[in-house]
């Protein structure tokens, strides 16, 4: 399976269950990447088509709104104006490059109206249980088992692309409440994975995780 | 400059690009993009076969490039490879939440042969190119033709089953045991 995912060939729960694998162990993990390594090469095999000379100016203007990080999409409104005017575009370009964009149009689906639950499970008997109340803009985790560690969990959550966000650092111990940043909370959908890794309170949240998780469970809607 | 030579320049100066990119150098990115939007944009738009979602990918790989460069190792492999990963892999990630256009089933006559490609042969020509293109041919002609409608228009298994008209299970096992096949010609090298 760690093949068929590094070819790209598998869909639906078998793709959704080879990437949580490939989150959750390391091994697995290991055989993808080799196999990546083995097929990646192949890439050299697609021809070229120059895209749009408009995409460009797209780009780098969504990358000054960068800090924002990840998937949230500001300047559709204005890919539409490069494609009716030229020397338009070129002054949008310099107002959305200039001017920090204020409104943000959160892409991806809606929230489920319902509450949600998931159960993160890791080796050793790692366990986590989450309940998430996506219209009070609040999960609460409970560590049942944790591993003795003098590092702090940290809870993320993966969504389709496979990309983690930190959703903060959370309690070893006992339930902790954690606050949905309103950018993050419309990933927290059925299916979307919640994990835990290991890390250094310095600096959190973290961009990325440090470690594999020591824990991983999807996300089911109720 | 010997075509060879030549090659590794231009790979060097890549690596050197996306380096700092990682160091967050804006304009090596948007040198980065000069050199490599044609290629990037050709994956995107022969895996989503849809030219506005290949406009929407190719600006996402471009921001998980900048995002990302830090994770480039140049002893690992070519930048272009790399690339063409994070491309494939975003495009791929996109059909498999959207779903993408059906590939029209192959005219019978040519199922074998035709599709396999003028690309495939061009690239025969270029001796720099990677060991794996000749494993790849070296499999027999249906697991050749699965693999390359996996890896390069991104495939799925129903879909390949549906393309080359043959059960689910039959396109699995050609899958696998190219797979296999591939990784032992690989390995003996």
């Amino acid at each position: 399976m760690a093949a068929e995912l590094a070819l790209g060939v598998l869909e639906g729960e078998e793709r959704a269950e080879a990437i949580r694998q490939s989150l959750a162990n390391p091994a697995f993990a290991a055989m993808v990447r080799k196999w990546q390594g083995r097929l990646d090469p192949l890439g050299e095999g697609y021809d070229e088509t120059p895209p749009p000379s408009n995409l460009w100016p797209a780009i780098e203007a969504r990358l000054g709104a960068q800090p924002l990080g990840g998937d949230v999409r500001k300047v559709q409104f204005w890919r539409g104006a490069t494609a009716l005017a030229g020397a338009l575009a070129a002054c949008l370009a310099a107002v959305v490059v200039f001017r920090p964009p204020t409104i943000q149009e959160v892409q991806v689906q809606a929230p489920s109206g319902g509450s949600a639950i998931a159960q993160l499970a890791g080796a050793d008997g790692t366990l986590l249980a989450a309940n998430l109340s996506p219209q009070e803009n609040r999960l609460s985790i409970r560590a049942v088992t944790l591993p003795d560690s003098a590092l702090v969990p940290e809870l993320w959550i993966i969504p389709g692309d496979g990309v983690p966000r930190s959703l903060g650092l959370i309690n070893a111990d006992g339930t902790t409440l954690v606050v949905l940043p309103p950018e993050l909370k419309a990933l927290l959908v059925d299916g979307a994975v919640l994990a835990v890794s290991l890390e250094t309170p310095e600096g959190a949240p973290h961009t990325a995780p440090s470690s594999t998780p020591i824990a991983t469970g999807k996300i089911s809607t109720i | 400059m010997p075509n060879a030579e030549l090659a590794d320049a231009r790979r060097d100066e890549l690596s050197g690009l996306i380096e700092q990119v990682a160091r967050g150098d804006r304009a090596a990115l948007a040198a980065v993009y000069e050199r490599t939007s044609a290629k990037l944009f050709g994956v995107c738009l022969r895996v989503a076969r849809d030219r506005d979602a290949a406009e929407d990918i190719l600006q996402d790989v471009y921001l998980k490039v900048w995002n990302r460069a830090g994770r480039f190792d140049r002893t690992c492999g070519s930048p272009i490879t790399w690339l063409c990963a994070v491309a494939r892999n975003a495009a791929i990630d996109w059909v498999r939440k959207h779903g993408a256009p059906v590939l029209p089933a192959p005219d019978p006559d040519d199922a074998s042969g035709a599709d396999l490609g003028e690309a495939m042969e061009a690239m025969a020509a270029d001796e720099g190119r990677a060991h794996i293109f000749d494993c790849l041919e070296g499999l027999p002609d249906q697991q050749q033709r699965a693999i390359r409608l996996a890896f390069f228009d991104g495939s799925s298994h129903s879909e390949l089953a549906s393309i080359m008209q043959v059960p689910l299970g039959t396109t699995k096992s050609w899958i696998r045991r190219g797979l296999l096949q591939l990784r032992g010609c690989l390995q003996g090298e």
